[in-house]
C-alpha cells in the first residue's frame, strides 16, 4: 500500500483526536483512589499512653527503642519520626487549665499521612513510592535507588533513611500496615491497639462523614476543621481536635496537592512529546535552511570559479 | 501507784500467760479446721470463678438504641425505680472474648458494679442509653451495644475496649478518684523479687541502690533527669510558671542519702 502524503495526514490526524478524547485519568501515575482507606485521629481521645508506638514496633519488626515504651519522660521533649519509628506521639501544652488549675495536654500522634496525591511519589524517578488503591503510599524496597527524592519532597517531612547501614539503606515510613489492611478485617497495628479508639480505622468517605457529625454534635468538643480533609488535596490520615492545629505542631499546608505545579509543567510540556517534536523540528528546520542556503552559496561559488 | 510496783503484778502476768499457752491448743481445736479450705491447690473463689465464666459470654449486638438526652435517661430510670437494690451481678471481670481475639495482652480487669454503683448513684451514667427494642431490659451491659471496633454497618458505635476505656478513665479524671494509669487496672506481672535481689546480710544504702540498677540500668539516668533530682526553677507545666521551687537538690540541698 503507497501511504500518500494526505493519506498520513489523515491517519495521523484520526490517531491524534482519539488519544485526546481518550484521556481521562490525568498522565502519570497520581490519580487519587476513589475510595481509599483512612485513619481518623481524634486528638480529644488520646491520652498519650504509647501503645501505638509500641504495636507500630512490634508489627513491623522495628529496632527496640532506647527507651521503653513505658517511659512516660519521653514525653517531655518533641519528637519526629525516624528510621526506627514510623510513629511517635508529642505531648503539647496548648493552654487550657483544668479544674485544679493544672494545664491540660494534648497528645498528638504523627506518622506519614498517606496523602491522596502524595508528593513522594511523583518525586519518586524509579516508582518505589506509589498510592495503592486501598489507601497505602507504598514503598518498594527493591525499585527504590536511595536518591531520597522523597524527603525532600514530602510536605510532611516524613520519610527517613537508614544513614547507619551503607550496604541496603531503606527509606523508611509509615506503610499504614499495608500487608495487614490487605486482608479482610485487618487492621493497621496502632489502630487495633488504641485503647480509646483516638484512632478510628475505615474507609476515607465514611471518616470524613463520622468526623462531621462528631463536630456537628459536640461543637464545644471540637474546633470545626478536619485536617486532612482538604490539605495538599485531601490525605488518607486526618485529625480533629479541640484547639487549633497551629498550636499542635501540624504543618501549615496549602489545599492544593503538592506535586499539582510541578506534574502541570510536566505534564504539559511533554504530553504527546510535542515540545522536543517542536524543538527538534524547529532545529531541523534551521538545518535544512542553513544546509540548502550553503548548497547555493557553494553552487554560486562553484559558478564564479 | 505504790501497788503498780508491789511483786504481785509480774505474778499475776506470768500465770495468766502460762494460762493462756496451757489453753491454747484448746481454743484452736474448738475452731473450724481452715487448713482444709487454705491448703487445697483446687479451691477457687466461687464469686471469682461465675465472675471468669460470665465474662465469657457474648450477648447479640443491640443494633438501634433509643435516643434520649441523658436528664432524659435519668429522669426515666428514677421514675422505673431502678437502683443499687436491683444489682444482679455485684462483681464481673472484664476479659470478653471480643477484646481477646485482637490481642490478648492483659489479663482480666476486676470490676467492682455494686461499688461503683453505691458510689455513683446514677445508674445513668454508665448505662447511659436502652435498646431501642421494647421488649428488651432497661439496662444492659456495656458489651450488648459495644463489640468489635470499627464496624462498617456503625462506623462511630465504639468497640468494648475503647468504651470500657472512655468510661473508666473520663470518670476516674473527673471524680479524681480511681486508677487512670494502666498498671491501677491492668495488674502488671512483677516477678517475686524476693529470689531476684541479691543483697549481703546487713546492705548499706548504696548496696541497695547498685543492686536495684544492676537490672535497671536507666532508672539511675532516669531519675537524674527527674524533678526529684533537678528540683529547681518554675514548673514547665504551670500556667505562667506558677509553683516556683527555688531549692532542691539542683541547687540548694545536699543529697543526703
Amino acid at each position: 500500500m503507497k501511504l500518500t502524503r494526505r493519506g498520513f495526514f489523515k491517519i495521523a490526524g484520526a490517531t491524534g483526536a482519539a488519544a485526546a478524547t481518550n484521556r481521562s485519568a490525568p498522565a502519570g501515575a497520581s490519580a487519587p483512589p476513589d475510595d481509599p482507606y483512612g485513619c481518623l485521629v481524634d486528638l480529644t481521645r488520646c491520652i498519650g499512653c504509647r501503645k501505638c508506638e509500641e504495636a507500630c514496633n512490634r508489627v513491623n519488626g522495628l529496632p527496640p527503642p532506647e527507651e521503653p515504651f513505658e517511659d512516660p519522660t519521653v514525653l517531655n521533649r518533641l519528637r519526629r519520626p525516624d528510621e526506627k519509628a514510623f510513629t511517635v506521639v508529642n505531648r503539647y501544652f496548648p493552654g487550657q487549665l483544668d479544674a485544679s488549675n493544672q494545664l491540660v495536654p494534648t497528645f498528638v500522634k504523627i506518622q506519614c499521612m498517606h496523602c491522596q496525591e502524595p508528593a513522594c511519589a511523583s518525586a519518586c524517578i524509579v516508582g518505589a513510592l506509589t498510592k495503592k488503591e486501598n489507601g497505602t503510599v507504598h514503598y518498594d524496597v527493591t525499585k527504590c535507588i536511595g536518591c531520597r527524592y522523597c524527603m525532600v519532597a514530602c510536605p510532611f517531612e516524613i520519610p527517613a533513611y537508614e544513614y547507619h547501614d551503607p550496604i541496603t539503606p531503606r527509606v523508611m515510613k509509615c506503610t499504614f500496615c499495608f500487608e495487614r489492611i490487605s486482608k479482610e478485617g485487618g487492621l493497621p497495628g496502632c489502630a487495633e491497639i488504641c485503647p480509646t479508639e483516638a484512632i478510628t480505622f475505615g474507609r476515607r468517605q465514611t471518616l470524613l462523614k463520622v468526623a462531621k457529625d462528631r463536630i456537628r454534635d459536640n461543637p464545644a468538643r471540637y474546633i470545626d476543621r478536619i485536617y486532612g480533609e482538604k490539605e495538599v488535596g485531601g490525605t488518607s490520615w486526618m485529625y480533629i481536635s479541640a484547639v487549633p492545629f497551629e498550636k499542635l505542631g501540624f504543618i501549615d499546608v496549602p489545599n492544593e496537592p503538592t506535586p499539582k505545579l510541578a506534574e502541570t509543567i510536566q505534564h504539559t510540556l511533554f504530553s504527546y512529546l510535542w515540545s522536543p517534536i517542536v524543538l527538534y523540528g524547529l532545529l531541523g528546520g534551521i538545518m535544512w535552511t542553513s544546509h540548502k542556503n550553503r548548497a547555493e552559496d557553494e553552487d554560486e561559488e562553484g559558478d564564479r570559479r | 501507784m505504790i501497788r503498780a510496783f508491789s511483786p504481785g503484778a509480774p505474778v499475776r502476768i506470768l500465770v495468766a500467760l502460762m494460762v493462756l499457752v496451757w489453753a491454747a491448743p484448746a481454743l484452736a481445736a474448738e475452731t473450724p479446721d481452715t487448713d482444709e479450705l487454705t491448703l487445697n491447690p483446687e479451691w477457687r473463689a466461687p464469686d471469682q470463678e461465675t465472675a471468669r465464666e460470665r465474662a465469657k459470654e457474648v450477648v447479640p449486638f443491640i443494633e438501634a438504641v433509643v435516643d434520649e438526652c441523658q436528664l432524659c435517661r435519668q429522669q426515666r430510670l428514677r421514675d422505673v425505680g431502678l437502683g443499687v437494690k436491683d444489682i444482679t451481678h455485684s462483681y464481673f471481670l472484664l476479659d470478653s472474648p471480643i477484646i481477646k481475639q485482637r490481642e490478648d495482652y492483659y489479663g482480666p480487669v476486676r470490676f467492682m458494679h455494686t461499688k461503683h454503683a453505691a458510689a455513683i448513684q446514677d445508674c445513668a451514667v454508665c448505662h447511659h442509653a436502652r435498646p431501642a427494642d421494647k421488649a428488651a431490659k432497661e439496662t444492659v451491659r456495656c458489651s450488648a451495644c459495644h463489640q468489635e471496633s470499627f464496624r462498617g454497618d456503625h462506623p462511630d458505635r465504639l468497640g468494648l475496649k475503647a468504651a470500657y476505656h472512655q468510661q473508666c478513665i473520663d470518670c476516674h479524671r473527673n471524680e479524681a478518684k480511681g486508677p487512670v494509669d494502666c498498671v491501677g487496672c491492668h495488674p502488671k506481672n512483677v516477678p517475686d523479687h524476693k529470689e531476684l535481689v541479691k543483697l549481703p546480710a546487713d546492705p548499706e544504702p548504696w548496696d541497695v541502690t547498685a543492686e536495684c540498677l544492676r537490672c535497671h540500668p536507666g532508672a539511675g539516668e532516669d531519675m537524674l533527669l527527674t524533678a526529684h533530682w533537678l528540683w529547681k526553677g518554675h514548673s514547665a507545666y504551670t500556667l505562667d510558671h506558677q509553683k516556683k521551687v527555688m531549692h532542691g537538690k539542683g541547687t540548694t540541698a545536699i543529697n543526703n542519702f
